[in-house]
């Protein structure tokens, strides 16, 4: 736990003071967490986001009264990128996992098709026809794989050890957002490069999937941050 | 880092004071990111199931109108359900060896379906099951059958 | 510190940059090949 600043306003001197402070911090953060880490798993499934929400900010506020009243709990920021990044891996993961393994459920050919013909034709075209199905896009499988099988697990591995204020989990997340930023380039240019196939026929071409699916940044708006962190509220 | 310095400043920890304006900002956009991506995850379900004809057609029914655009193929339908132990982890896939898709084919495919448009399917599925009426002798008394 | 402090902030400036830069361009050219085939 950090013995930063916020140590002093609720301490009362010695070291029983200090442990119950420790404890009743541990306590609070604990408490945040469970309606932080519940609004975040609903709002993973997309279509239950909008009743995660509300749980997610009660998490947010609890922490943040819990750090007003001179706790130590981690700073709102960390939490706010630890579970962003979360569910930005979550979200992700659920759409290129269903084409990659489930791609003849209804579910799936109902999603992602009526999903890429509005959007991006790369999820319509000729879907279901290669042999191993799903998405028939050039170069498509390949970031499917990559994303599913090494950065987002990472991605979410990292996560945990970032809210639990780990100096491997401040490491992992530069990390995976470095790997965030490869994804993004390379994934954007081999659409551009076969944007005859992603966009022929889309109902919203171009404007549609940058608006749909410029949300996912927050690997790039956390680079910042975790660079100009002071490294030291991190521990072993 | 002086704890009495920064206490006035009320900053976070980890942030120091030639930082904080720099994280403030990160933390707005973060929220900002959070509230767009959980809205559009809610409302991308409804705009999509109502786009492509849900509730007038089943999602059985939907899926055969989408692969008939996909493949430009009237007759396709979407086999349901596919067995566990068939693709993609056994079996060929649903539409492999198809011939009835329409590309310009070549280096870079350039697709030759129509767009989908606001319900387009539901029209679709009724123009269709019209035209099967009119080829059915006994619709020949329907005033409204397109002729010939 | 301070000026390793500020050439990393200056780093990370450039990366912002580049990053959404490179985003900028290539919505450009998707849009510039819409404009261009019918899509």
């Amino acid at each position: 736990m950090t013995t930063t600043q916020l140590a002093g306003a609720g301490a009362g001197g010695g070291t029983i003071g200090l442990d119950d402070h420790a404890e009743e911090s541990r306590d609070a953060q604990r408490r945040a967490d469970r309606w932080l880490i519940g609004g975040t798993i609903l709002m993973g499934t997309a279509v239950l986001g909008i009743f995660g929400l509300p749980l997610f900010l009660k998490g947010l506020s609890l922490q943040r009264q819990a750090q007003r009243s001179g706790l130590s709990v981690r700073p709102i920021i960390v939490t706010l990128i630890g579970y962003m990044v979360m569910l930005d891996a979550a979200l992700n993961t659920f759409g290129w996992a269903i084409d990659l393994f489930a791609n003849h459920t209804l579910v799936s050919r109902l999603f992602l098709p009526t999903w890429g013909n509005m959007f991006d034709a790369g999820y319509f075209w000729h879907y279901n026809e290669l042999a191993v199905g799903g998405t028939s896009a050039p170069g498509e499988k390949a970031w499917e794989v990559v994303g599913v099988f090494v950065v987002f697990p990472m991605r979410i591995a990292a996560c945990i050890g970032l809210l639990q204020m780990k100096r491997w989990g401040h490491q992992w997340m530069i990390l995976t957002c470095w790997t965030g930023v490869i994804m993004w380039v390379g994934y954007v240019a081999n659409m551009t490069v076969y944007a005859d196939i992603r966009f022929t026929g889309v109902v919203f071409p171009v404007i549609g999937w940058w608006l749909y699916d410029i949300f996912y940044i927050t690997p790039f708006v956390s680079l910042p941050y975790l660079h100009t962190v002071n490294r030291e509220i991190f521990t072993d | 880092m002086d704890p009495t310095s920064t206490s006035t400043d009320d900053l976070p920890a980890g942030t120091s004071p030639e930082h904080s304006r720099l994280h403030n900002r990160i933390r707005r956009v973060c929220y900002v990111l959070l509230f767009a991506l959980v809205v559009e995850g809610a409302l991308t379900f409804p705009l999509l199931a109502l786009w492509y004809g849900f509730p007038e057609l089943s999602p059985h029914e939907v899926c055969d109108e989408l692969q008939k655009v996909m493949y430009t193929d009237d007759t396709r339908e979407c086999q349901q359900p596919v067995p566990l132990g068939d693709a993609p982890f056994g079996g060929p896939a649903e539409a492999e060896g198809q011939t009835t898709a329409r590309d310009e084919w070549g280096v870079q495919p350039r697709p030759q379906y129509p767009t989908v448009h606001y319900r387009d399917l539901v029209e679709n599925k009724e123009r269709r099951e019209a035209n099967a009426d009119d080829d059915d002798p006994e619709a020949a008394d329907d005033p409204d059958a397109a002729d010939g | 510190m301070n000026e390793q402090d500020r050439q990393k902030r200056r780093a990370l400036v450039v990366l912002q940059v580049v990053i959404y830069g490179y985003l900028a361009l290539m919505i450009a050219i998707q849009l510039h090949l819409w404009a261009q085939r019918d899509w």
